[in-house]
């Protein structure tokens, strides 16, 4: 598999720390959400949209993106669509719901009380 | 969820169009991926190796994206089941051992477990169960008898506990009009608040009124109604003749009602004032000390059994104080409405767990023997196994495909086990218990039984297959790969298929020898001595004072009868009596002789009324004395009696003569006759006392109708009808019951050790099979993974029989420690057989000594065939063999 260099590494399901997955997959959640906060875009659409977003500090692997997309889609977060891209190539474009939205201010509130929770814990010490 | 519910339907049903959607976004993603690099300036082929690799792969991230969907587990159990009946069906042979073996196991389960709960797990028939409750009294904390009609209106009157409570006499016989010949019945004589506390909804009409204590009204049960009323809807408000007495029909009981217990059989119900009429000749029934009333109470709500049982207590000391003469250790004794009689409980409890554990036993042999011809299975899949682990298979996936497919498997041989025990249930139903009195023993399957059923094969699906799963998936995975067989371990004694055999031998053993015990017992009580000829007589019964007779009429009656059955052709003599030996008890009382020493304790005699003739119609044998001749009613009383009570009361003396008293009345012994068997076939022999047939009937009336013996010479059906004209000749009205032959009676009376050596005989023979199939098919194993050694050693020169030995001393050595193991365990179980052997000890020698030889022997074969085939092959062959 492709090395990824200096940059984070979403990891796949089925790692070995479940726990930790789990962290990272809600985080992974949250991005893709933000990433389509601002207009409806494909899969490789967002990956670059996340890409751009954190500086280039996380590239989400397609291995682990298309799976949440799918899973946000079966929950009713995303709705999706066939369009015609910029490059004039057919592609499926990931739109946000009224439910996307919801989920994504939950979603912030949360990780914001989780940065603000580590940030003190990591200070205490 | 509904949005993902319909996203699982999606999933599931229109798989290829969400498949297809996928495929084309990840398409469209490569090119999009493709059409950035080619515009940093790579050639279109680069660009799209370059998109793939940075895609991760497209089958790689569809598979990902299937991980994720709802009904991804759904998909993969219908995948594993999809294989699991592939399996099933490429090795047909393997399958059908493998679901025959659990059918016989689980439908031995069933077929017990289907006994306990018809006769432990039901509830009463009636509304709201759990707070109906039976009341008995105890004396001196000793269970458990009925009430007295007064105690019944003292508890009635003064508990508090109770919203209701119910008294009536259980075993009412009466003979009932209606079509066809008149039929003896039995019902019940109930409180007038019977059908309130039971809280019954009739089929049609109503129960009684609190006013209509003394009156003639009936509650007809749901049989009697279709049979001998062909379900007249109009029935309410016409007559019936109910013992020759006008009945008017106030309702019918609803089809599953048959009394408040499971176990009678009754038919109506009339107003307990009505006793008198129908039971004549009977009095007391207002004595303290007579206890016929049974009793069931209904809990107040808000009540619980703790203070209902308080309560009564208090009630019982009261009653203590009032009443010293009759009630000084009264105290009460609470069932659930519905449980066992308290008496008979303890008895059928230890009967039905002892079942229970032996077909616990026949099941876990089958379990041993599946999962060994699971891991024999398992073993030839190892390659494939761990070809897959290798390639990215989890242990859970593994695991989880094995056990679909041994629950798959179990879940069948259950439902033939089901099938089995239908078949089985049906046969248990036909036993019958030789008493007078029409019993309800029908055992079915119903919905706690399936539930049990089903539960059970996945308990065993999951036993038997979580061994061979575990081994298949945690084996190691190289050794497999390089062909070696991971469960062989070579040179190791305790493999887990050894393991699995020593266990199947010895709770075989422990099978065939309760199976032995019930099979000697059967064959010895079947030559038990019961001190009468069965064979060539004929019984029928019938109860003239369910028909208004007096004592002397029946009497008369009897007697004439007994006269015109012994001149019909066939029949060598006729007498009458009152009940049959061997009906499980019938009268007894305590007695004493006249001017000697009072016996301690009082010994209890067995009573029996005989005319003149009855010792010759039975084939019992005068040792000393004469017969009955023409005794009247107002003569001294006579008796004859056997060689039991004779050496009791009259040791070292002549006993004729001699002077016996019983409840104030003084016998004169007139003869002495050989023993006989009286309540059971299994008992120590009891003391008998025949009374004078004529001189009985009108001071101690028989409840239970009365018989007329005819011994025939002739074919006994022929003469059935004879004897059955003449009784219609001399009184058309009356009802003819328990028409048999002595011989069939006495085969009923082998009730107990009939059914538990047919149990046994059935449940051992599946085990005894099912271990030599298992040994069978382990050595066959054995041989069949050494059978390139075996070939080497005989190409350099090892005699075949040396291979042989070596083979047998193996399953020698299994034999030899399942049966250390499985002795002591069969002797300590067979002690728990004790109460129901007739005739030979639980530790009996012939049994325990035949039994583990005649398993040796079976063991020896079965490792004696396929080592033996080794041997036979050529060995250029074996050396090929793969």
């Amino acid at each position: 598999m492709e090395p990824l260099g200096d940059c984070y590494r979403i990891p796949i399901r089925g790692a070995m720390s479940e726990k930790r997955t789990d962290l990272l997959r809600g985080t992974l959640d949250l991005l893709v959400l933000k990433a389509l906060s601002l207009e409806p875009l494909h899969g490789v659409g967002i990956s670059r949209r996340i890409k751009q977003m954190t500086m280039g500090a996380f590239q989400v692997s397609f291995g682990s993106l298309f799976p949440s997309l799918h899973r946000m889609e079966e929950r009713g977060w995303v709705e999706a669509e066939w369009r015609t891209s910029e490059n004039n190539r057919r592609a499926k474009y990931y739109r946000l719901t009224s439910l996307g939205r919801a989920q994504l201010k939950v979603e912030e509130r949360d990780w914001n009380h989780v940065v603000k929770v580590m940030k003190a814990a990591v200070q205490s010490a | 969820m509904p949005r993902r519910i319909v996203s699982l339907f999606r999933n599931l049903l229109r798989k290829h169009t969400v498949e297809q959607a996928l495929d084309d976004e990840l398409q469209s993603s490569v090119e999009i991926l493709a059409q950035e690099k080619m515009k940093d300036g790579l050639s279109r082929t680069v660009a799209l190796r370059q998109a793939l690799i940075e895609l991760g792969g497209v089958e790689q991230v569809k598979e990902e994206v299937r991980a994720i969907r709802v009904g991804r587990f759904l998909e993969n159990f219908v995948r594993n089941l999809r294989l699991a009946l592939r399996t099933m069906a490429k090795t047909p042979s393997f399958t059908a051992v493998v679901i025959l073996t659990l059918a016989l196991g689980i439908g031995a389960n069933t077929t017990i477990f289907a006994m306990v709960s018809r006769f432990v797990l039901h509830t009463a028939p009636v509304g709201d169960p759990p707070t109906l409750f039976t009341l008995h009294t105890t004396d001196h904390n000793q269970c458990c008898n009925n009430f007295s009609w007064p105690l019944f209106t003292d508890v009635r009157d003064n508990a508090k506990s109770f919203s209701g409570v119910a008294g009536f006499y259980e075993l009412l016989p009466a003979s009932i009009s209606g079509s066809g010949d008149p039929q003896r019945l039995w019902g019940q004589a109930a409180s007038t608040n019977f059908f309130d506390v039971t809280q019954l909804g009739m089929t049609l009409g109503r129960g009684f009124r609190s006013d209509e204590q003394n009156s003639p009204v009936i509650v007809l049960g749901d049989r009697v109604w279709k049979s001998r009323f062909s379900s007249d809807p109009n029935i309410l408000g016409k007559s019936i003749a109910l013992s020759g007495h006008p009945y008017t029909v106030i309702g019918v009981a609803p089809p599953y009602f048959r009394g408040i217990d499971l176990i009678l059989d009754t038919q109506f119900w009339v107003p307990i004032g009505n006793i008198d009429q129908l039971l004549p000749n009977t009095g007391h029934f207002d004595w303290r000390n007579y206890h016929w009333i049974a009793v069931a109470a209904r809990l107040k709500p808000g009540v619980s059994r703790a203070e209902a049982a308080a309560e009564l207590q208090l009630l019982s000391q009261r009653f203590a104080q009032a009443h010293p003469d009759t009630e000084k250790n009264l105290g009460f004794h609470f069932d659930r409405a519905g449980s066992l009689p308290p008496r008979d409980k303890s008895v059928i409890l230890v009967f039905l767990s002892t079942l229970m554990l032996v077909v616990f036993l026949v099941l876990l042999i089958a379990c041993a023997n599946v999962g060994n011809l699971f891991l024999a299975r398992a073993a030839g899949r190892q390659h494939e196994i761990a070809v897959r682990i290798a390639l990215g298979a989890t242990r859970g996936q593994l695991l989880r495909q094995v056990l679909t497919e041994s629950v798959l498997f179990s879940l069948i041989g259950g439902l033939f086990g089901v099938l089995i025990s239908v078949w089985a249930t049906g046969g248990l139903s036909t036993f019958r218990f030789p008493v007078p009195v029409t019993l309800d023993l029908n055992v079915g399957i119903d919905y706690k039984v399936l539930l049990f059923t089903f539960l059970l094969s996945l308990a065993t699906g999951v036993l038997f297959g979580l061994l061979p799963a575990w081994t298949a998936a945690w084996g190691s995975p190289s050794t497999a790969l390089k062909g070696e067989d991971v469960l062989a371990s070579p040179g190791r004694f305790w493999t887990l298929r050894n393991l699995l055999v020593v266990a199947q031998i010895s709770m075989s053993l422990v099978l065939l020898c309760v199976t032995g015990l019930c099979l000697r017992s059967l064959r010895s009580a079947s030559s038990i001595s019961i001190g009468f000829r069965s064979s060539g007589v004929l019984a029928m019964s019938i109860d003239p004072r369910l028909h208004s007779y007096t004592p002397e009429r029946t009497v008369q009656f009897l007697i004439e009868l007994q006269r015109r059955c012994s001149v019909v052709p066939g029949v060598s003599s006729a007498a009458a009596t009152d009940a049959l030996p061997l009906s499980g008890g019938h009268r007894s009382d305590g007695f004493q002789a006249v001017g000697k020493k009072p016996l301690d304790p009082t010994p209890i005699v067995e009573l029996y009324m005989a005319s003149p003739g009855y010792l010759d119609t039975l084939g019992i044998h005068l040792l000393n004395g004469r017969d009955f001749s023409n005794e009247s009613a107002s003569s001294p009383r006579v008796a004859i009696v056997n060689q039991v009570f004779a050496d009791t009361f009259f040791p070292h003396e002549n006993p004729l003569g001699q002077s016996v008293s019983s409840g104030g009345i003084t016998y004169e012994i007139i003869g002495v006759t050989n023993n006989i068997k009286s309540r059971f076939l299994g008992e120590d022999l009891r003391p008998v006392l025949f009374r004078s047939l004529p001189q009985t009937v009108a001071s101690d009336p028989s409840f239970e109708g009365y018989t007329i013996l005819a011994r025939t010479a002739a074919d006994s059906t022929s003469v059935a009808t004879s004897v059955r004209s003449v009784i219609r000749d001399m009184d058309p009205t009356l009802a003819v019951f328990n028409k048999q032959t002595m011989e069939h009676h006495v085969r009923e009376a082998l009730f107990l050790p009939r059914l538990a050596g047919t149990l046994f005989a059935v449940f051992g023979t599946v085990g005894l099979l099912l271990a030599a199939i298992g040994l069978y098919g382990v050595m066959n194993h054995t041989v069949s993974l050494r059978i390139r050694e075996i070939a080497i050693r005989m190409a350099l020169g090892a005699q075949a029989s040396s291979v042989l030995r070596h083979f047998l001393r193996r399953g020698l050595q299994l034999t030899a420690i399942a049966l250390a193991i499985g002795l002591p365990a069969a002797f300590v179980i067979a002690k728990l057989f004790n109460s129901i052997l007739y005739g030979i000890k639980p530790n009996d020698a012939i049994t325990f000594v035949s039994i583990p030889l005649f398993l040796a022997f079976v063991t020896l074969l079965a490792s004696y065939i396929p080592a033996r085939s080794a041997t036979k092959l050529d060995p250029m062959t074996a050396l090929r063999y793969e």
